[in-house]
């Protein structure tokens, strides 16, 4: 469906050059950036953070802060007008009428203070200004109710007169969309579309982008770093690394044989759904088991009204029954507000369950929980190592704090610390360094080093490589591979992110609504789901070949009405 | 109109400075430093300051005029090359009396500041620790606290308890603490989101070390900052006091009660108002320039 | 909004209650006989003694909490030794002037401080900056007694058109008695003349003690709104085309005024301190010197009466900010309402 003709451009930048100066120092954050969109295309722009793609959208929409930055050469047309040497009255004009954005995060792309309605009204009212259009409030408000149902969204009196913080992530974006869309533009940028919203709500906004491009007749320009994503919204694609376009061509030629050996270090990054790529793990050991879930529930109750007399229950985990083998890589995967995490927590002691028991062979949790034998027998990884790090303290000085705590000599202390180093691949010179010295990956290996360092039996992994650059995730799963094959470890692996369960954990276990709707062998789950929340979930995540798409299970729509929320409903 | 534009470039922008400037992070707040001219001013300013107060007995012209001496040929004479800032109605150095009235100022920082911040920091640490009841007590006292007017509070304990140096002291002490304790536990309650705090208790680490070896050190410079800007506003709350007569007593050279005394003989002798008055104001002027430099230097927020 | 009211009236008694509390308390912890203080040095034990019981010093000490509090509930505070009247009484009658220094205080803070902010903030780097740095620099680093003084000063030989003492000039004959504030019933009673100079009394006072806290919150605001300016939601505003100015007033100064306004909250304290000099430099017959005196006289119901109603002042000055806070910012009504 690629339409690209060269004679019939909306955007075309050619050989933009962008620096920025601070500090007194200058440095080139774009070179020769050339990209072309036709109309009615849907363009991806690839990259990782911090390779430039913001820059290139800031200066297509004209927000781009000069100073600092500086433009030093090329051109940006949009049709045929010049848009770096426009006058401001008609710049301002194309704004939200030419060229419309789709911001990142749906949260704070919102102004909180101010009511859907007023945001909306006010984008609409001040494009009628600079366009000299007069039109009533009666048909500012005939506008905004018919955008608001175009993206698919039935309640649009409640939502207009809702606080964006009232409404879930999934309909934020899609009001977000609307608000691009309240003028009417030609060509639309969308930025990280839906990349923070679980994978089923993602799917559902990607699609809404290709219904909206196809229907209104738009020109997408995407940026993102999601290569699954791109696989679903784009027909072209440019790959930027470090402010250069390292690579341009249709989807099929990019995604089929990618040229360049940085688009080729993308696309393995990416673990594969299905697939002769796919990994399939197994646990060794004898079938032992390690740890018993059963029956366990967990209700927060909350108190609300004047007198806090009123109480409202919220069942976080209930009636969960699981039993985890010894050596197993565990997953426990599900979207967010499904339980995973109170699960993780209660099995750390960290939470009291509300009902049901976990024990390790017997020994309940609950009895053991603040012990130095429960310590070494449960640990640790969060998802976040610039937060589970503490900034100020040095890498020695965290690796021996389980230590201290468990008895250790000082002598033994600093030696182990060089052997935790060593056990993670870094060089012992790191022991005095501070978390702001080390990249994301080195600080997750610390982290890893941490709870490893009083020599537990079971690890608990909280997204251990969500926070991190897709390049460095599958070197932080190597290494726990390694240290699990080495130590004997078993993990439990808590993910929404099934691509990365199928090549790591031996068995999975499907959280829905606080409940395990599937458990079994991976393999199995994933080649043969029985849950229709199971295969709804399997069949939204963005993949990156027409063949592991093709094997991805098919979801009915009764089905997934069943097990998806689109509510539209306005939480008080 | 012009824009407020951001300060944040976009991440490749500052990837860009960071890899082109290879500097690790303390490096790089001593840059920040270096390059405001507000900051050096401000430290210059506080170092000249306890220069004065150490060593005052030396670099003071006329030592005898720090106590109760009267030499009533030079009474009120104007600023001259013997009299750098004049003379009071005894007949007094003012520029002495200022040197030695920095010791009074400095010592009184030190001695309430020296109780108050400890003071504060434990209790904040410990209300945003352990929060829950233990936090919702200790911040609703505190908040009572802060309802009171310091100046109101202060005048009113030294004048029960006799004015004078200790007692005023006493009284800046007793409500001082709380604005550490507000803000220790706000930042504290933002650090107990972060995943170390948990990491730590999952570590089997102890309440103590938890809270002053993890949390603590994450204060740190927001304690150096607010101290910095304390001190000055410390001296001003002493020369308040004594102006209205009730911090330290005379003969002890005192700012605030130079400058009480020197309102007397407004205008005609205006040095002996202006000139302790302009003392008290570089002090805090330094202080205040320092503290700012210090905030940007390190990215606190107060 | 009618919980939100009605949970912040609430938590307002409370901490009113506690205010009288730990003031009384302070009152009697901190060393040294009331009574002997009261009589002076001179006095001896016998007269001592009969002031004791007089005061009901002799009383248990819960015994006397429980007299001190039930006498504020009807509104009796004691008598004043320096008066001889009752505290109530003397505090009626000097409140409304304070009322209206620290009113007008706060009004010209806002007035000049928030504005002084958002053009440091737009100008930020440029001289417009650095002049209101330096502005705000002068505000905070001056002691209010030497400002005091030096407006005073400057006023007696330079401006003599501003007076430098009392509220009011006892020549114009007029008596505030509909709400005690100059400004407004010498309107309501038509009263031209008496209104420009009760204006004129009041501008140095209220300039030397609006002075520390302009400065403080003009840079508060400063950052506030550098700090708002990096949120994506101004960056989407800009994209959609949303004028330069909306998007200053409008939504950043909307979002960037929760600070300054809290700072000012807070910062209240301070400010009634300060007018405990301001007042006394400037003869202002508001509480604060009434304060002042009674402190010098050791008059501790007194004492004890004033340093209480700065703190109602406080409180009140801090529901009222709350209130405003959570009119601007609806999370910040929110959360007050899901949680505490």
């Amino acid at each position: 469906m690629s339409n690209f003709d060269m004679s019939n451009l909306i955007l075309d930048i050619s050989d933009l050059n962008i620096g920025f100066s601070t500090y007194g120092q200058y440095k080139q954050v774009l070179h020769d950036v050339s990209l072309q969109v036709g109309d009615g295309e849907r363009v991806a722009l690839i990259g990782q953070s911090g390779s430039g793609k913001t820059v290139t959208m800031r200066a297509i929409i004209g927000t781009l802060p000069v100073p600092p930055a500086k433009i030093t050469s090329g051109s940006i047309l949009y049709r045929d007008t010049e848009l770096l040497t426009l006058n401001k009255r008609d710049r301002n004009k194309l704004k939200g009428t030419g060229i419309s954005i789709i911001l990142q995060d749906p949260l704070l792309s919102f102004n909180p203070v101010l009511t859907i309605e007023r945001q909306m009204r006010d984008v609409i009212r001040y494009a009628d200004v600079r366009l000299g259009r007069k039109r009533s409030a009666s048909e500012h408000q005939s506008i905004m109710q018919s955008t608001l149902r175009k993206v698919q969204l039935a309640d649009t009196d409640r939502i207009l007169k809702a606080y964006p913080m009232q409404l879930s992530g999934g309909m934020r974006q899609r009001v977000l969309i609307a608000l691009s869309l309240l003028n009417n533009p030609k060509l639309l940028i969308a930025d990280e579309p839906g990349t923070a919203l679980d994978v089923t709500t993602q799917q559902e906004i990607l699609t809404l982008l290709n219904t909206l491009v196809a229907d209104e007749g738009l020109s997408l320009l995407l940026i993102t770093h999601n290569l699954g994503v791109v696989r679903e919204t784009a027909d072209r694609v440019y790959v930027m690394e470090q402010g250069h376009i390292v690579e341009h061509g249709t989807l099929e030629q990019v995604f089929a044989t990618p040229a360049h050996e940085y688009t080729r270090r993308l696309m393995d990054s990416v673990p594969p759904l299905y697939g002769k790529r796919v990994r399939t793990v197994t646990n060794e050991h004898d079938v032992q088991s390690a740890i018993q879930i059963d029956n366990l529930s967990k209700v927060f109750t909350r108190k609300t009204g004047l007198l806090r007399m009123q109480r409202v229950n919220n069942i976080a985990v209930n009636q969960t029954t699981l039993d985890i083998h010894h050596g197993d890589i565990f997953g426990i995967a599900g979207e967010s507000g499904s339980g995973k995490t109170t699960l993780a927590r209660m099995l750390l002691g960290l939470y009291e369950p509300s009902d049901g028991t976990i024990s390790f062979n017997g020994d309940s949790v609950q009895a053991l929980a603040g012990s130095e034998a429960f310590r070494r027998k449960i640990q640790i990884v969060y998802q976040n190592p610039g937060s589970s790090l503490n900034p100020k303290r040095t890498v020695a000085q965290q690796l021996s704090v389980p230590m201290i705590f468990s008895g250790e000599r000082k002598t033994a202390v600093a030696s182990r610390v060089k052997e935790l180093l060593s056990m993670v691949e870094l060089p012992e010179s790191y022991a005095s360094m501070y978390p702001h010295e080390l990249s994301g990956g080195q600080k997750q290996r610390v982290a890893i080093a941490r709870a490893l360092s009083v020599k537990p039996e079971i690890l608990v992994l909280d997204e251990p490589t969500s926070a991190l650059d897709v390049l460095i995730q599958n070197t932080v799963i190597e290494l726990l591979l390694r240290l699990r094959k080495e130590f004997n470890l078993t993990y439990i692996f808590i993910s929404h992110d099934l691509s990365l369960m199928r090549n790591f954990c031996n068995r999975v276990a499907i959280m829905f609504r606080g409940s395990i709707c599937e458990q079994g062998a991976t393999e199995s789950i994933f080649s043969n789901p029985q849950h229709a929340y199971t295969r709804a979930l399997l069949s939204s995540i963005p993949v990156i070949s027409d063949e592991e798409a093709t094997q991805k299970p098919t979801v009915t729509a009764a089905e997934k009405a069943a097990v998806l929320a689109t509510s539209t409903a306005v939480n008080q | 109109m012009s824009a407020l534009i951001p300060d944040k470039p976009g991440e490749a922008a500052h990837n860009a400075i960071d890899t082109a400037r290879h500097l690790s992070g303390g490096q790089m707040a001593w840059y920040r430093f270096s390059r405001n001219p507000a900051a050096l001013i401000g430290a210059t300013i506080v170092i000249s300051v306890f220069f004065a107060a150490i060593f005052a007995p030396w670099l003071s012209p006329h030592p005898e005029s720090a106590g109760a001496h009267v030499d009533f040929m030079n009474r009120h004479s104007a600023p001259d090359a013997q009299f750098w800032f004049g003379t009071d109605n005894v007949g007094r150095d003012i520029f002495t009396r200022v040197l030695y009235g920095y010791r009074v100022s400095l010592g009184m920082v030190v001695g309430v500041l020296g109780v108050a911040v400890p003071l504060g920091v434990v209790l904040g640490l410990v209300a945003g620790y352990f929060g829950g009841r233990t936090g919702f007590i200790v911040m609703r006292f505190t908040d009572i606290m802060l309802a009171i007017p310091p100046l109101a509070m202060a005048l009113a304990i030294t004048a029960v308890l006799s004015p004078n140096l200790i007692n005023a002291m006493i009284a800046i002490t007793l409500l001082w603490w709380t604005w550490h304790t507000r803000l220790i536990y706000r930042i504290v309650r933002a650090q107990m989101n972060e995943d170390y705090v948990e990491a730590s208790k999952l570590a089997g680490a102890s309440h103590f070390h938890i809270m002053f070896r993890e949390l603590l050190p994450n204060c740190i410079s927001a304690i150096s900052v607010k101290i910095t800007l304390d001190a000055g506003f410390v001296i001003l709350f002493g020369a308040a006091l004594s102006f209205l007569g009730l911090g330290i007593q005379p003969p002890t050279p005192d700012l605030g009660t130079m400058v009480s005394t020197g309102s007397e003989y407004l205008p005609e002798h205006w040095w002996e108002a202006l000139m302790p008055g302009l003392a008290i104001l570089y002090a805090i002027l330094g202080f205040n320039l320092l503290g700012d430099g210090l905030r940007d230097m390190m990215d606190v927020e107060l | 909004m009618i919980w939100y009211l009605a949970r912040r009236a609430f938590s307002l008694l409370l901490v009113f209650l506690g205010l009288a509390i730990l003031i009384f308390v302070i009152a009697r912890i901190v060393p040294g006989d009331p009574a002997r203080i009261a009589l002076g040095p001179l006095a001896t034990a016998n007269q001592v003694a009969e002031m004791r019981t007089e005061m009901g010093l002799d009383l248990p000490f819960v015994q006397q909490l429980w007299n001190y509090l039930s006498g504020l509930a009807r509104g009796d505070l004691g008598k004043s030794l320096l008066t001889s009247r009752d505290v109530m009484s003397d505090i009626r009658h000097a409140l409304p002037a304070t009322f209206e220094l620290v009113l007008f205080t706060i009004i010209l803070q806002i007035a000049l401080s928030i504005p002084l902010g958002v053009l440091a903030a737009v100008y930020r780097d440029t001289w417009v900056d650095n002049v209101t740095r330096i502005i705000s620099l002068i505000g905070v680093v001056t002691p209010g007694f030497v400002l005091a003084i030096i407006l005073q000063l400057i006023a007696s030989y330079h401006l003599t058109f501003f007076p430098i003492t009392g509220r009011l000039d006892t020549a114009l004959n007029f008596k505030a008695d509909t709400t005690g504030l100059l400004l407004i019933d010498s309107i309501l009673a038509g009263r031209w003349d008496v209104w420009t100079d009760a204006l004129r009394h009041l501008l140095l006072p209220s300039l030397a003690l609006a002075a520390a806290g302009v400065g403080q919150v003009m840079r508060i605001t400063r950052s506030s709104m550098i700090e708002v300016a990096n949120r994506d939601f101004i960056e989407a505003s800009r994209a959609y085309g949303i004028p330069e100015r909306v998007i200053t007033f409008r939504y950043m100064l909307r979002l960037a005024c929760v600070a300054p306004l809290t700072i000012l909250g807070l910062e209240f304290a301070s400010l009634i301190g300060n007018a405990f000099i301001v007042e006394f430099v400037f003869g202002w017959p508001g509480i604060a010197s009434y304060g002042v005196r009674t402190i010098l006289h050791k008059d501790l119901n007194a004492v004890i009466g004033v340093v209480l109603v700065s703190g109602v002042f406080f409180v009140v000055m801090n529901l009222f900010i709350d209130v405003l806070l959570g009119i601007i910012d609806p999370r910040h009504r929110m959360r007050e309402a899901s949680n505490t």
